[in-house]
């Protein structure tokens, strides 16, 4: 079956909201898991820290494909342990998961010299100020923090959006999923051409993650 | 449930495929250095047209996965290779190009980005001091350049390099995707023969991170021994 180019991009950006979704969904889940992450190796609770370490560590080391893979077929596994038989994991509840720990993995790395890069003399000030801990951390090291994680973030979040482009491996029909169904209905024509389109539309997206936290940039810089 | 015995096979099993895939990594950091430093003397001496599209090339990698890149390259690079050696007038089919060279190029194409900013990064770190020093040892242009800028750039750059090695290692399992047999794919066939993919997964995954905390050792302790304290 013969198909226009304008046929091809309708389909594409019908699939378009699912990579949209992962990426949202899994950048939420990986910030929430960063920030505990941090918050763990910063207190230096012992074994608890240790092991937060040893799951960053873990986390950039192993390539996104392989967590993607771990996450697929071990979830169902975890689940039956746990005593829930027969728990249908879609490709996308895994996918979702697994891109939120390897962004959470990457992003960790970000925000604690982040937070360390805060300078002792402000902690003690404030304490000397007579700032709770909770006021101490939104009121003066938080606004600090931040200006100073956001273009390492702004990267992490580049490189999730990347990554997601491989959960097509696990079976999420995608758009690089959808592609490869284009591909085999076409008996292979226009392979580069497809492929060309799904790079722009990746680009698209990253361009836009950076201009949002350029944006942000400006709003939290305090010069 | 998890079976030790089988990870065990398995983990043996994957292992003997590491040098290959250390050996893929190894080329693409070397020939992605080399492309590095091309890119660092354009973006150096802004030679025109060159360095606008060096910009347009890293504008497009910022934007695009790899993944994307590999198959574009996957489906484009025969087609290219064959134009320009049917222009050379060569009887050559490019169509059987083995998809580890495409694996090759379009990782070290990649990496070849980032390598020429730590290399650049490299050179700048060196103190100015050092290269007066030199000269009014007596020292030419050239010896400067080879005994007293090269060795110190290098050590800047070495756990940058260490990373990107990690990079190059991580990358090589996309090979799978275009039919590469490496570390990954081999766990693949070898789960799929009696259906253990979760301890295939977690021993690939134990490997990379094996890798991974190695080369970041060996970088540090060379980094260690090599600084100038």
């Amino acid at each position: 079956m013969e198909m226009s180019t304008l046929e091809l991009l309708l389909e594409f950006l019908k699939v378009l909201p699912i990579n949209i979704i992962i990426i949202i969904l899994s950048a939420a889940l990986g910030l929430l898991f960063a920030i505990l992450l941090t918050f763990l190796r910063i207190k230096k609770i012992p074994v608890i820290s240790q092991m937060a370490d040893l799951y960053v560590s873990f986390a950039r080391s192993v390539p996104g494909l392989i967590l993607l893979f771990i996450a697929y077929f071990g979830i169902p596994k975890i689940l039956s342990l746990m005593g829930f038989n027969s728990v249908d994991v879609s490709p996308m509840h895994a996918a979702i998961i697994s891109m939120g720990f390897y962004h959470s993995g990457y992003i960790s790395e970000v925000f604690r010299p982040a937070y360390l890069s805060v300078d002792k003399s402000q902690h003690e000030a404030a304490d000397s100020l007579g700032y709770t801990p909770t006021k101490k951390f939104f009121r003066i090291i938080l606004p600090q923090v931040i200006p100073v994680a956001l273009p390492g973030y702004g990267n992490g979040l580049v490189y999730l959006i990347h990554d997601t482009s491989l959960i097509f491996a696990i079976g999420v029909i995608d758009i690089m999923g959808v592609a490869e169904l284009f591909i085999s209905r076409s008996y292979g024509t226009n392979q580069v051409f497809i492929y060309f389109v799904i790079a722009l539309m990746f680009s698209a997206m990253c361009f836009t993650a950076d201009f949002l936290i350029k944006k942000l940039e400006k709003k939290t810089s305090f010069r | 449930m998890f079976d030790l015995k089988a990870s065990y096979d398995m983990f043996l099993g994957i292992l003997g495929l590491l040098p290959k895939t250390l050996l893929l990594a190894v080329t693409i950091l070397i020939l992605s250095t080399l492309l590095g430093i091309v890119i660092a003397i354009i973006q150096q001496y802004k030679i025109p047209v060159l360095i606008q599209l060096i910009g347009l090339f890293k504008l497009f990698l910022r934007g695009t996965p790899m993944v994307v890149f590999l198959y574009l390259m996957y489906y484009a690079l025969p087609a290219m290779g064959q134009l320009i050696i049917s222009l050379l007038g060569i009887n050559y089919n490019m169509n059987n190009m083995s998809p580890v060279i495409i694996l090759i190029v379009t990782v070290s194409l990649t990496l070849s980005a980032f390598q020429s900013e730590i290399i650049r990064g490299a050179f700048l770190a060196v103190d100015y001091g050092q290269i007066e020093a030199a000269h009014s040892l007596g020292y030419s242009f050239y010896q400067t350049f080879t005994r007293i800028i090269v060795p110190q750039a290098f050590v800047h750059a070495v756990p940058d390099f260490a990373n990107s090695f990690t990079v190059a290692i991580k990358a090589t399992s996309l090979g799978f995707l275009i039919t590469v047999i490496d570390i990954f794919a081999k766990a693949k066939i070898m789960a799929a023969q009696n259906f253990r993919f979760v301890e295939a997964f977690l021993m690939v995954a134990l490997i990379y991170w094996g890798a991974g905390i190695l080369i970041t050792k060996i970088a540090d302790r060379y980094e260690n021994d090599v600084r100038i304290k």
